[in-house]
C-alpha cells in the first residue's frame, strides 16, 4: 500500500528525514512511535504530499503521492488543529469538502456530528480544541478515504469520545480495508489497536515490525535460583539482583529462554513479555542504567 | 461477549485464542458452530480486524476452528490440541504452586483428593493409602501431585 524508500529531506540544512525507509500494508493498522522531534510529523507531511522529499520515493499503491490530486483524494489526513480557511462552521466546511473529495458522503458527515454532539451551524471558533478535533475527524471520516492518516489524534479527547472514534476506525477498517497510520505519545493506545509498528529516532527508522513480534523477542525475568545459573547460553541485556531475586532483560525466543533456564531448577522463575512502552523506553533509550531503573 | 484486557502483557490475539479455547473445551461452543466473523468481532470489542484475523488463524493451526472459503469460520469439535512441552511445564508449575499454597495453608490431604477426584481422577485404593501414610509424617510434599503428572 504505502511505500517510502530511503527518503532524505533537510529544512534550512537541518536534517530532519535521513534515508528513512517505510512499509504499511493495505487494511493494516500502522503505529509510528518516536520521541520528541525524532521526525514523525514531518514524515506524515511527506506520506500525504505535504512535504516535497529532497531525495527518495514515496508511493501509495504503487503512485507517488505529490502534487496527485487522484491519489490525495483518497487520503485522509487529521493534525493537531482544524486549519481556518475563512469558513465558519461545520456546515460550510462540509460543502467545502463535498466539492473536492469525490467520495464524500454527506450522510456519514451527518450521522458522526450528531453522533459527536457537533452544532454544524455553530461557529468553529467557539469550539473547544477537543470539538475541533472531533469536528476534523468527523470530516476526515466522510470522505471515505482509503488511507487514514492521525498526527496525535486520540491524545486530548476524552475516554468516551476516544472509545467512539476507535469504533469508527475500527469499522472502516473492518469493512472496506482502509488503512491507517497513527502517531502517538500514547504507546498503550497504540499497543492495544495497531497491529505494526515503527519507531524511528533521528529521521530514521529503527525498527518496523508485527506488534507481537516486536513485543516477544525481548522478555523480561523474574527468577530465584538455589545457585549461581550459567548464563552463557542466554542473549543476557541486563541483570540485576535484588536480594535473592534475580531480574533479567533477555533477548530471544521466549519458549526456548524458559526451557534453558528451567534446567537451573529455579525456585521461582516468572516470564513476562515486554509492554511496547519497554520495548519504546529500551530502544529509544538505549543501552544504560536508565533502562533498568525504569523498568523495575 | 468477552472483554479483552489491553493493559494485559498477553497479546491480545492471544487472548482471543485463550477465550474461543475454554469456550470449545467447556463447551459452551458445540462442534460446527459458526463464530463470529472477524468483522462483527473487531466491531464488536472494538480491536483491530489484523489481530482477529491472527486469531483465528492460530485456532485454525491449532484445530479448534476450520474454515470455508467465503463461509466463515467453524469450531471442528473437541479433540487434542499438540500440546507442546513448554505448556506441560507451564501448568505444571502452576498446578505445582497452587498445591504448594494448599498445603502450607494446611487443606487437609483427603480433600485435596477429592478435589481431583473431582475433576475426573481415579485414584486406586493404594494411592489412597498412601496418602494416608503421607497425612501421618506431616510436612512432606504429596507424591500424588507428581504421579498424576
Amino acid at each position: 500500500m504505502i511505500e517510502i524508500k530511503n527518503v532524505n529531506k533537510y529544512f534550512d540544512g537541518f536534517k530532519v528525514l535521513d534515508n528513512m525507509n517505510m512499509k504499511v500494508e493495505k487494511g493494516s493498522i500502522y503505529g509510528l512511535v518516536g520521541v520528541n522531534g525524532s521526525g514523525k510529523t514531518t514524515l506524515l507531511k511527506h506520506l500525504t504530499g505535504v512535504f516535497k522529499p529532497d531525495s527518495g520515493e514515496i508511493t501509495i499503491e504503487g503512485e507517488p503521492v505529490f502534487d496527485n490530486p487522484k491519489v490525495k483524494s483518497e487520503v485522509a489526513y487529521i493534525i493537531d488543529d482544524l486549519l481556518c480557511l475563512g469558513l465558519r462552521n461545520l456546515e460550510e466546511w462540509g460543502k467545502y469538502y463535498s466539492s473536492i473529495y469525490p467520495q464524500w458522503n454527506g450522510e456519514r458527515f451527518s450521522e458522526l456530528i450528531k453522533e459527536l454532539g457537533l452544532n454544524p451551524k455553530n461557529n468553529l471558533s467557539k469550539f473547544s480544541k477537543g470539538m475541533k478535533k472531533q469536528a476534523a475527524f468527523a470530516l476526515a471520516m466522510s470522505t471515505c478515504p482509503k488511507l487514514l492518516v492521525l498526527d496525535e489524534p486520540l491524545d486530548g479527547l476524552d475516554p468516551l469520545v476516544r472509545r467512539k472514534v476507535t469504533k469508527h476506525i475500527v469499522d472502516d477498517v473492518a469493512e472496506r480495508e482502509m488503512t491507517v497510520v497513527i502517531s502517538s505519545h500514547n504507546l498503550r493506545e497504540i499497543e492495544s489497536l495497531c497491529d505494526t509498528v515503527g519507531i524511528i529516532s533521528e529521521g530514521n527508522m529503527q525498527i518496523e515490525k508485527e506488534m507481537d513480534e516486536l513485543k516477544s523477542d525481548v522478555c523480561k525475568i523474574q527468577a530465584v535460583f538455589k545457585t549461581e545459573p550459567d548464563l552463557s547460553g542466554l542473549n543476557v541485556l541486563v541483570r540485576e539482583k535484588r536480594g535473592s531475586v534475580d531480574l533479567m532483560i533477555i533477548r530471544g525466543d521466549i519458549e526456548a529462554t524458559e526451557d534453558y533456564l528451567r534446567q537451573f531448577d529455579p525456585l521461582v522463575l516468572d516470564i513476562l513479555p515486554l509492554s511496547l512502552e519497554e520495548v519504546f523506553i529500551y530502544e529509544a533509550g538505549g543501552e544504560n542504567d536508565e533502562f533498568s531503573k525504569l523498568l523495575f | 461477549m468477552f472483554q479483552i484486557d489491553v493493559k494485559s502483557r498477553k497479546p491480545i490475539y492471544e487472548q482471543i485464542v485463550d477465550y474461543f479455547k475454554e469456550l470449545i473445551i467447556s463447551g459452551a461452543m458445540k462442534k460446527d458452530e459458526k463464530a463470529p466473523s472477524v468483522r462483527e468481532l473487531a466491531k464488536e470489542l472494538t480491536i483491530n480486524p489484523n489481530t482477529i484475523q491472527k486469531a483465528y488463524r492460530e485456532l485454525e493451526n491449532r484445530g479448534f476452528f476450520y474454515s470455508i472459503t467465503g463461509v466463515g469460520s467453524f469450531v471442528s469439535g473437541l479433540h487434542e490440541e499438540e500440546i507442546r512441552p513448554s505448556k506441560l511445564n507451564e501448568m505444571r508449575t502452576a498446578f505445582m504452586s497452587a498445591l504448594k499454597e494448599l498445603l502450607y495453608y494446611g487443606c487437609p490431604h483427603d480433600e485435596i483428593f477429592s478435589m481431583l477426584e473431582d475433576c475426573g481422577l481415579k485414584l486406586t485404593a493404594d494411592q489412597r493409602k498412601s496418602d494416608q501414610r503421607m497425612s501421618q509424617n506431616k510436612g512432606t510434599e504429596p507424591q500424588e501431585g507428581r504421579g498424576e503428572r
